[in-house]
């Protein structure tokens, strides 16, 4: 469904990856591990076509994303999901937070109607925040949130317009257990709706836990992309088993 | 002093040495020139410091020092570069704006615009990249992630704006070169502000009058500092 092909970045003439190719099916979770500062994020915002690539290709559902024109682009990026490590919630509700994907792909006389108080919301902002356990504090100013709830929030409010991928960047690195396994439920309920899902994590047991696919991200690229058991059991290539036990460390 | 003393003071208070409609003139005038002039600066300036704000490009910090620099820019020489383009001699002579309140309104526009622009520009700059990259990421346009930064940045831009008025409301040396302090002969305001005004009534000795206007225009501005920050703070559950 969203496909990376041979795709390079680099960010002031220093270069974060080359020629890095990645892709995930619908109903799938590609997990995608590696020590900090290896370019998860930069791979992420690159598959979120938010980041041009210096080279190669992303495509969604076929359709390459830069050689496209820029109408069809937004079209595709709308198409993709993505919760960052840190919340950033609008200075809003929780419920307008969770509202705001949908509404800027409403025609605008609803979106003003929707600011002026005098639209309905969406059924979809409460079965968002339900699958992360928050619809009694939709009506709830974001800022009275935990950290744990913001990131669920975060979550919600890129499920709520349902994307065909949803992209996860360390979305549990701040978050204690009983927030972490909220997280990896809803996870798991996206992939039961049939969304693709990229979780950029260093936390390898979570990888583990969630992923169907992983991807071992080091300094030098992808080592090796596979079936979850096979990756953690059996590696095939020798860095990645080195990172996986523990011995090659960053 | 003793309540029974406000009955004796009341005519006084009520004997204001003023003209019929002389001061509800001049409050008129006042709130005409700076509210469109600072009406126009905001529209200006707001897009202006997004635009610079979101923009990557070289001497964007000269830029920004440009348009510090212009908060402190002197009111008087503002009143006579406009005296100079508004006079026959200049560019727009033949607008015939010599002593009216449109030259007032070009020159606290021009004297509102730079605090209006960098403390706007300063605010936009403030507000968390991480929010511009969400609104981004949610499906947003370039257009959808301003709005979001400016609804982020709102307290900043009503500090703006109102600093903007402060300065356009409270201004003397410009608004006197170039509307002239005229006065109809009944008395009524044509180009004259409270501050002109208080100037001249203070040069006249007239000080009880000049201190009336004086708590008039502080009234003002506490009146219109109290209605925006009423909008801002209804605003933040939206």
């Amino acid at each position: 469904m969203l496909r990376a092909t041979d795709v390079s970045q680099s960010f002031g003439g220093e270069r974060v990856f080359d020629d890095l190719s990645v892709e995930v099916d619908a109903g799938e979770v590609l997990g995608v591990i590696g020590p900090s500062g290896v370019g998860k994020t930069t791979l992420l915002r690159t598959l979120a076509l938010s980041l041009e690539p210096d080279a190669g290709t992303v495509a969604l559902g076929g359709t390459e994303a830069w050689t496209a024109e820029e109408s069809e682009r937004l079209a595709l990026r709308r198409r993709v999901g993505m919760v960052f490590q840190e919340a950033s919630l609008f200075d809003a509700s929780v419920g307008r937070n969770v509202e705001y994907g949908l509404r800027v792909r409403s025609p605008w006389s609803d979106r003003i109607a929707a600011a002026l108080g005098l639209a309905e919301t969406p059924d979809a902002v409460r079965e968002s925040l339900d699958v992360v356990g928050l619809t009694d504090k939709a009506d709830q100013h974001a800022d009275s949130l935990s950290g744990g709830e913001a990131q669920r929030v975060s979550f919600a409010r890129a499920l709520a317009y349902d994307p065909d991928v949803l992209l996860l960047d360390e979305p549990t690195s701040d978050l204690d257990p009983r927030n972490t396994a909220v997280i990896e439920e809803a996870i798991g309920e996206a992939r039961s709706r049939g969304i693709g899902v990229v979780v950029a994590t260093h936390d390898m047991h979570q990888a583990e836990r969630v992923a169907d696919r992983v991807a071992v991200l080091l300094d030098d690229g992808i080592t090796e992309v596979g079936p979850t058991e096979a990756i953690f059991e059996d590696p095939d290539d020798e860095r990645t088993r080195k990172f996986i036990s523990g011995e090659l460390v960053y | 002093m003793s309540l029974a003393a406000i009955p004796e003071l009341a005519p006084a208070l009520l004997d204001l040495p003023f003209r019929e409609g002389y001061v509800r003139s001049i409050v008129f005038v006042s709130l005409y020139v700076s509210v469109t002039a600072v009406a126009l600066s905001t529209l200006f300036s707001v897009p202006v410091a997004v635009a610079i704000g979101f923009a990557d490009f070289p001497g964007k910090g000269f830029v920004k020092s440009v348009v510090n620099t212009g908060m402190g820019f002197p009111s008087v020489v503002v009143g006579l570069i406009v005296l100079f383009a508004v006079s026959n001699q200049g560019p727009l002579g033949s607008l015939d704006l010599v002593f009216t309140r449109e030259a007032m309104i070009m020159s606290q526009f021009v004297l509102a615009t730079p605090p209006i622009t960098a403390i706007t520009l300063a605010a936009v700059s403030g507000v968390d990249e991480g929010v511009r990259d969400a609104a981004r990421a949610l499906g947003g346009t370039r257009l959808d992630a301003a709005l979001v930064v400016l609804k982020e940045a709102r307290y900043g831009i009503a500090t703006a704006i109102l600093a903007g008025f402060g300065r356009a409301v409270s201004e003397v040396g410009s608004v006197l070169i170039v509307g002239g302090n005229i006065t109809s002969a009944d008395g009524i305001s044509k180009t004259r502000t409270l501050t002109t005004a208080i100037q001249l009534e203070a040069r006249q000795g007239q000080y009880e009058t000049a201190m009336i206007l004086g708590a008039v225009l502080v009234a003002l501005v506490l009146t219109v500092n109290a209605v925006v920050v009423h909008f801002g703070d209804s605003g933040v559950t939206r």
